[in-house]
């Protein structure tokens, strides 16, 4: 028989899928106290909406399929924009105004052609557009990695039309805003000067256009460097945007987990205001990526503002073992019974009164048990006597609710 | 203070990486090109230096392995590694061109057979121009293609010219310029942003 060693499932074992269970339940504890409810979307998806729309998934990545009747369809993709749709399409209502998902997404590249899932826990807010929404999702985030335990994060904040509003001033074409867009990305210092020198644009629009890699780090300083090359009013209005962000998080005492960084561009387009990453430490790609799409939904017919975010839970799950904040647990359950075949009945009828009551129970005959499985307790069933055995005392019992008595009185 | 990992690149610019690294006052135990070992520590132990194959350099810094590379341009291009950019250390001049022989006809509209070390430089390249080429992956002896008919042209670092001609080639058009560069994760940029910050002003005061 032909062996398949390529298994490109990540985590398939039983410790590896506590761990996850664990974080994801994390996940979904935190995002439901913030108000948000869980849903889920479809796994096939059309593919003529995803490329109908400008400025998300590329093409290429999407894994497509045909139906019986010849049309295309994509895996999910992505889930903010089938989110956005069905918001859109049934009206906001007070149900669906603020959503969370756990759901695999999937997409291929040539790059790493194992990886085609893998799953998001994100968030999606619609209806307001207000700092204080912003805020409150980007403490969310934050809140979030405080709860898995990661002692070193940063979240770094931009804003999506601050390099969009400058750029539109400097008049390029499609290849030098592709190179541009690269070496802000890259904060490269070196070739951005001699670039931009050889562009027909005004002076003071490349000086601004040069400092936008260096807008990095401590956002008061960020701010203050940032107000000396506002050149319009919708520039002011961004940075307003920025500063009211910063004082929001500042009142929830979250400003040491920011940093500014007026050069993140996201290759989502979609994005209209602001946008942001999570890193944690050893990770080198952002674990969590979000911002605002307002004009998402204009693609739909119907503008409606949102804010929302993903955290990518394969990476998570990584960055917690490298760094080892989950303690692994070895298998053990709470009593474990044996017994003799002239006892059969009184012992298995015990274990379903234990399982009843929620304890996590194991039956051996004639003490074939499996020796590394550990318990708190032992139960014996034997001709002479039933006995409860656990490390601290050693008690008789005559019948089942007599060991489950006895159980919960050790247990309080 | 947390540590600090840099990864250099083996081979020939070692050496004047390692010069400008004892430069910056940070003794590294035993560091120096010729030896053996991988890993080395500074005196108190808050910089590890690791020593890589030069095309990886890219990939462990973005990996987030190393949270700085010191290596050559022409690797962080080939590599398309997603890392940030931020300083030239101007040693290791040299660029990347597009040679063949003097006397080859050009072929027109035609597609060009191009033999590299740097197959993605030269897509990116001859895409731009609009041009379509097929691309044949080397590791070596790059020069040769051409001369034995493999190739029309290649795609290769050129510092002095002297190798392309005593093997009878001319450079045809210039690419790019090559320097040593240092790269930092985009990670590390976020959460261990002083003590990069740091190295990066040691590094930056003694090229001065």
């Amino acid at each position: 028989m032909q062996r398949y060693v390529i298994d490109n499932n990540k985590n398939t074992n039983v410790e590896d899928f506590q761990m996850r269970d664990m974080l994801l339940s994390k996940l979904k504890k935190r995002f439901t106290t913030y108000g948000y409810k869980q849903v889920r979307t479809s796994t096939f998806e059309s593919y003529d909406m995803y490329s109908n729309i400008i400025g998300t998934v590329n093409k290429d990545e999407m894994i497509k399929v045909i139906d019986t009747s010849g049309k295309v369809l994509v895996l999910r993709p992505d889930v903010t924009i089938p989110l956005n749709r069905m918001t859109t399409l049934n009206g906001l209502t007070p149900d669906n105004q603020r959503l969370f998902y756990i759901l695999d997404v999937f997409r291929q590249s040539h790059a790493e052609a194992d990886e085609k899932e893998s799953t998001q826990a994100g968030i999606e807010c619609f209806g307001d557009n207000s700092a204080e929404v912003d805020s409150e999702v980007i403490m969310m985030a934050i809140h979030t990695f405080q709860d898995l335990g990661f002692s070193n994060f940063k979240l770094e904040i931009g804003h999506a039309g601050f390099f969009k509003e400058l750029i539109q001033q400097a008049n390029l074409n499609e290849h030098e805003l592709e190179s541009l867009q690269a070496l802000i990305q890259s904060k490269n210092l070196v070739d951005i000067e001699p670039f931009l020198s050889q562009l027909n644009i005004d002076e003071d629009v490349r000086v601004a256009i040069q400092s936008i890699p260096m807008l990095y780090g401590n956002p008061e300083n960020v701010i203050d460097q940032a107000k000396s090359i506002i050149r319009n009013d919708s520039m002011k209005e961004i940075l307003q945007n920025l500063i009211d962000v910063y004082e929001i998080l500042q009142a929830y005492g979250a400003e040491n987990s920011v940093v500014f960084n007026l050069g993140l561009i996201n290759n989502m387009n979609y994005y209209s205001g602001i946008i942001f990453q999570g890193f944690v430490d050893n990770i080198g790609k952002p674990v969590l990526m979000g911002g605002r799409y307002d004009n998402l939904g204009k693609q739909f017919n119907q503008p409606s503002p949102a804010v929302g975010f993903a955290f990518e839970v394969d990476l998570l799950i990584h960055a917690i073992q490298q760094q080892e904040l989950a303690q692994p647990q070895s298998p053990v359950v709470d009593v474990i019974i044996h017994y003799n075949e002239s006892k059969q009945q009184e012992a298995l009828r015990s274990a379903y009164v234990l399982r009843d009551n929620g304890l996590q129970v194991l039956t051996y005959l004639n003490n074939k048990s499996a020796t590394q499985i550990r318990s708190s307790y032992i139960a014996e069933f034997n001709e002479s006597q039933n006995k409860l055995i656990s490390r601290k005392i050693e008690k008789n019992f005559s019948n089942p609710e007599e060991l489950l008595a006895l159980l919960q009185k050790e247990e309080n | 203070m947390e540590q600090i990992t840099i990864a250099l690149a083996k081979g020939r610019p070692a050496k004047s990486t390692i010069d400008l690294l004892e430069k910056t006052g940070e003794h590294f135990v035993d560091l120096h090109e010729d030896s053996r070992k991988l890993v080395f520590y500074n005196t108190d132990q808050s910089i590890k230096v690791i020593f890589v194959k030069a095309l990886d350099v890219p990939t462990y810094v973005e990996k987030g392995a190393a949270d700085i590379g010191i290596v050559g341009k022409d690797n962080i291009m080939e590599s398309q590694a997603d890392v940030y950019e931020l300083l030239d250390l101007k040693i290791g001049k040299c660029k990347f061109s597009v040679a063949g022989r003097p006397e080859h006809p050009t072929k027109g509209n035609q597609k060009l057979t191009i033999a590299t070390k740097y197959p993605n430089v030269a897509k990116k390249h001859f895409q731009k121009k609009g041009q379509t080429i097929e691309t044949v992956k080397l590791n070596g002896s790059v020069e040769l293609a051409p001369i034995i008919g493999l190739s029309d042209y290649i795609v290769d670092i050129v510092e002095t010219g002297s190798t392309l001609k005593e093997n009878g080639l001319v450079v045809l058009e210039d690419i790019e310029n090559i320097s040593t560069r240092l790269i930092v994760n985009k990670a590390s940029f976020a959460t261990k942003a002083n003590e990069v910050q740091t190295f990066i002003n040691q590094l930056k005061s003694a090229m001065e």
